[in-house]
């Protein structure tokens, strides 16, 4: 009886955890996670392996958190790709170029990421134009601002600048001579977002929004300001992902940051966040994000051919949506067999 | 009047307005000589390697889906060309069949994957991009050594595929015209193109009323990951090489073209003449700043504006086409 009772409970507790959002995503990571620490032994377990990959997660995974969220509310974000460049090429201008105090460069570049996030928000919510067409547009229209004031002000596609001991110690150091201090920032992003959505109210109307936007508003829940805010949480963060490379790099470019779009998208829908919306968690975020990482750059541990990888995450990303989906129904379907 | 309104109600209306706008803006603006615009070859050329992959994709936007795996696919398709010619010296016709059948094989993965699980062709198709663009460089890694690969075309072929009529446009536009017009005429004339456009409007009720949903979703993501695999070809034959890299700006290219065309992302809305214009539309933006005084670093500035200014065109006109029969009765 006793044996039943617990057989009962323990079997339980596995279908509650294989219900979860992150469950595939978390079997996903410790495969990719074996897999490459046997074929890159010790030199990947230990730690050039450990922060070569948390280097990548860390400036993936701050953009990939309110990309995620933005999908889980149903909407889809790519200007990211061009706020990047955007916000370090502000930064490096105004710090770089005119000598004014780092801060100041910073809140501008942070301030261009706002401002960006503001008309995304905006553009979406106001008309009915689809948010991925609305942020291709912004793409587009931030890349040639930032590139046309790039050249009209500095006359060059790129800009240096030197910051002060300070910034550089908290924004661009590698601590070690290998760990970036972005995954530092990373962890503070994953808490903040970790209480936004899971803790504090705001997380359910974001739900609520992605599973049904006209239910939510007339349930008194602001859409509009909602998503304008979501909209602006990532512009702020891609423009980070921007200041944090201008410090390391000491350096900005107007051609950085494409590889951000896709790969943000990936870490997201790896970490079995649903494209349509309505469903997710930041740990399943988080999870895609480190999976996604490992792949890429564990791949040059392995003593495969580097381009293998691509394959691998093309590969994984295919497995990952179509277990979630499985692990998805067993969710909605739990309900059913209860009686 | 009635001609006009029933001429704005058409879906390529607004792409039409774009192009006699953005030339406008051009010609004020940026002083260019229309002569000079028109007897240009570079946007032509770069129109028309667009288009051919523009149209497939903007009728799997009616029909409620999405491709970027062609990003991949372009690569793709010169390099499977130019190894099998070019590395392997077979006879060029086996470089040929070899390239569209790669496209063939995604395009039925993309399709087959689309239908029968539950995922976002999104997400499918960022899937197959990726997976893609990693097979090619391997391939090309392991069977060649190198990312860039020679390959000498015969005369019959660059005649037909790759070669440049006045010395500056590419042959590729007859193809692209002639693709346009075979489009236009199954989208529009023959019961394909009403099924295309049910699809895009209600899937489900689309099936029930018969039509083969599944199927022509398949041959959708076939003529897509196909054309772009075209094109690469004819890139290939016509610059006697091929490189691994490239093609990853068709799979945005694409998407603004076919958007201001008229397509609705959504699906069930939408034209082949509107895609056409579309096109022809983004190419001169992007290629027709060099014609201009203003400084081509802005160009991906007017791209974005244009994008948003054409769709919300698109949105007033859609509403004025659906809302026309209510203000018939009067």
């Amino acid at each position: 009886m006793s044996i039943r009772s617990e057989g009962r409970a323990s079997g339980l507790s596995l279908s509650m955890l294989a219900r979860r959002p992150e469950a595939g995503s978390f079997v996903g990571l410790v495969v990719v996670y074996a897999f490459f620490a046997f074929l890159g032994g010790a030199v990947f377990t230990g730690a050039p392996g450990w922060s070569s990959w948390l280097n990548i997660a860390a400036e993936v995974g701050i953009v990939a958190l309110p990309v995620g969220l933005l999908m889980i509310a149903g909407e889809l974000d790519i200007s990211v790709g061009s706020v990047i460049p955007a916000s370090s090429m502000t930064a490096a201008i105004v710090s770089g170029h005119y000598g004014l105090p780092a801060p100041v460069g910073i809140a501008c570049g942070l301030g261009t990421g706002l401002l960006v996030g503001f008309v995304n928000g905006y553009l979406v919510t106001r008309t009915r134009i689809p948010s991925l067409i609305v942020t291709i547009g912004t793409m587009f229209g931030v890349m040639g601002l930032t590139l046309g004031f790039a050249v009209l002000i500095v006359g060059s596609t790129s800009v240096s600048l030197v910051p002060d001991a300070f910034t550089k110690l908290i924004l661009g150091t590698f601590i070690g001579g290998m760990f970036n201090v972005s995954m530092f920032w990373w962890a503070a992003f994953v808490v903040s977002v970790f209480f936004l959505l899971h803790v504090s109210p705001v997380g359910n109307w974001i739900f609520a929004i992605g599973g049904d936007r006209e239910s939510a508003r007339n349930a008194g829940i602001p859409t509009r300001q909602l998503t304008v805010a979501l909209y602006m949480l990532s512009g702020f963060a891609a423009a980070f992902v921007g200041i944090l490379q201008l410090m390391t790099y000491q350096s900005a470019q107007v051609a950085t940051g494409q590889s951000f779009i896709f790969n943000s998208i990936m870490c997201v829908v790896i970490g079995g966040v649903l494209l349509t919306g309505g469903s997710g968690s930041v740990i399943g975020i988080v999870t895609g994000t480190v999976t996604f990482a490992i792949v890429n750059q564990g791949i040059f541990f392995s003593g495969l051919d580097p381009n293998i990888g691509s394959v691998i995450i093309g590969a994984l990303l295919l497995a990952a949506v179509l277990s979630n989906d499985t692990f998805r129904a067993l969710a909605l379907s739990y309900s059913a067999k209860k009686k | 009047m009635d001609l006009i309104t029933s001429l704005v109600r058409r879906p390529a209306a607004a792409s039409v307005l774009s192009l006699v706008g953005v030339v406008l803006f051009y010609v004020i603006f940026g002083g260019v000589e229309l002569g000079k615009l028109a007897g240009a070859a570079s946007w032509v050329n770069f129109a028309a390697n667009l288009g051919i992959v523009a149209i497939p994709v903007g009728l799997l936007m009616i029909s409620g889906e999405l491709d970027i795996s062609i990003g991949a696919m372009i690569p793709a398709g010169s390099m499977t060309t130019a190894i099998i010619s070019g590395y392997y010296e077979l006879p060029i016709i086996y470089g040929m069949a070899g390239a569209l059948a790669v496209g063939v094989v995604v395009g039925l993965v993309n399709g087959i994957l689309t239908i029968r699980t539950t995922v976002p062709s999104l997400i499918i198709t960022l899937g197959t991009l990726v997976a893609m663009q990693g097979v090619v460089l391997s391939a090309s890694k392991l069977l060649t050594g190198d990312a860039s690969v020679a390959l000498t075309a015969p005369e019959w072929s660059k005649f037909i595929f790759g070669r440049l009529i006045g010395g500056s446009h590419q042959i590729i536009i007859f193809w692209w015209i002639l693709i346009a017009a075979v489009y236009a005429f199954v989208v529009h004339q023959s019961r394909y193109g009403n099924w295309l456009f049910a699809m895009g409007g209600d899937r489900e009720s689309a099936r029930n009323c018969g039509i083969p949903v599944d199927r022509m979703t398949i041959i959708l993501f076939v003529l897509s990951a196909t054309s772009a695999a075209f094109v690469g070809m004819c890139q290939a034959i016509l610059f006697n090489s091929a490189q691994v890299s490239g093609g990853m700006n068709y799979i945005f290219n694409t998407i603004v073209s076919v958007v201001v065309g008229g397509v609705l992302l959504t699906g069930g809305f939408g034209s082949v003449v509107g895609i056409f214009f579309g096109t022809l539309t983004f190419a001169i933006v992007s290629q027709g700043i060099y014609f201009t005084d203003i400084d081509r670093n802005w160009s991906n500035l007017i791209i974005g504006v244009m994008l948003l200014i054409a769709v919300a065109m698109n949105e007033s006109f859609r509403s004025m086409a659906t809302s026309a029969s209510t203000s018939r009765k009067k």
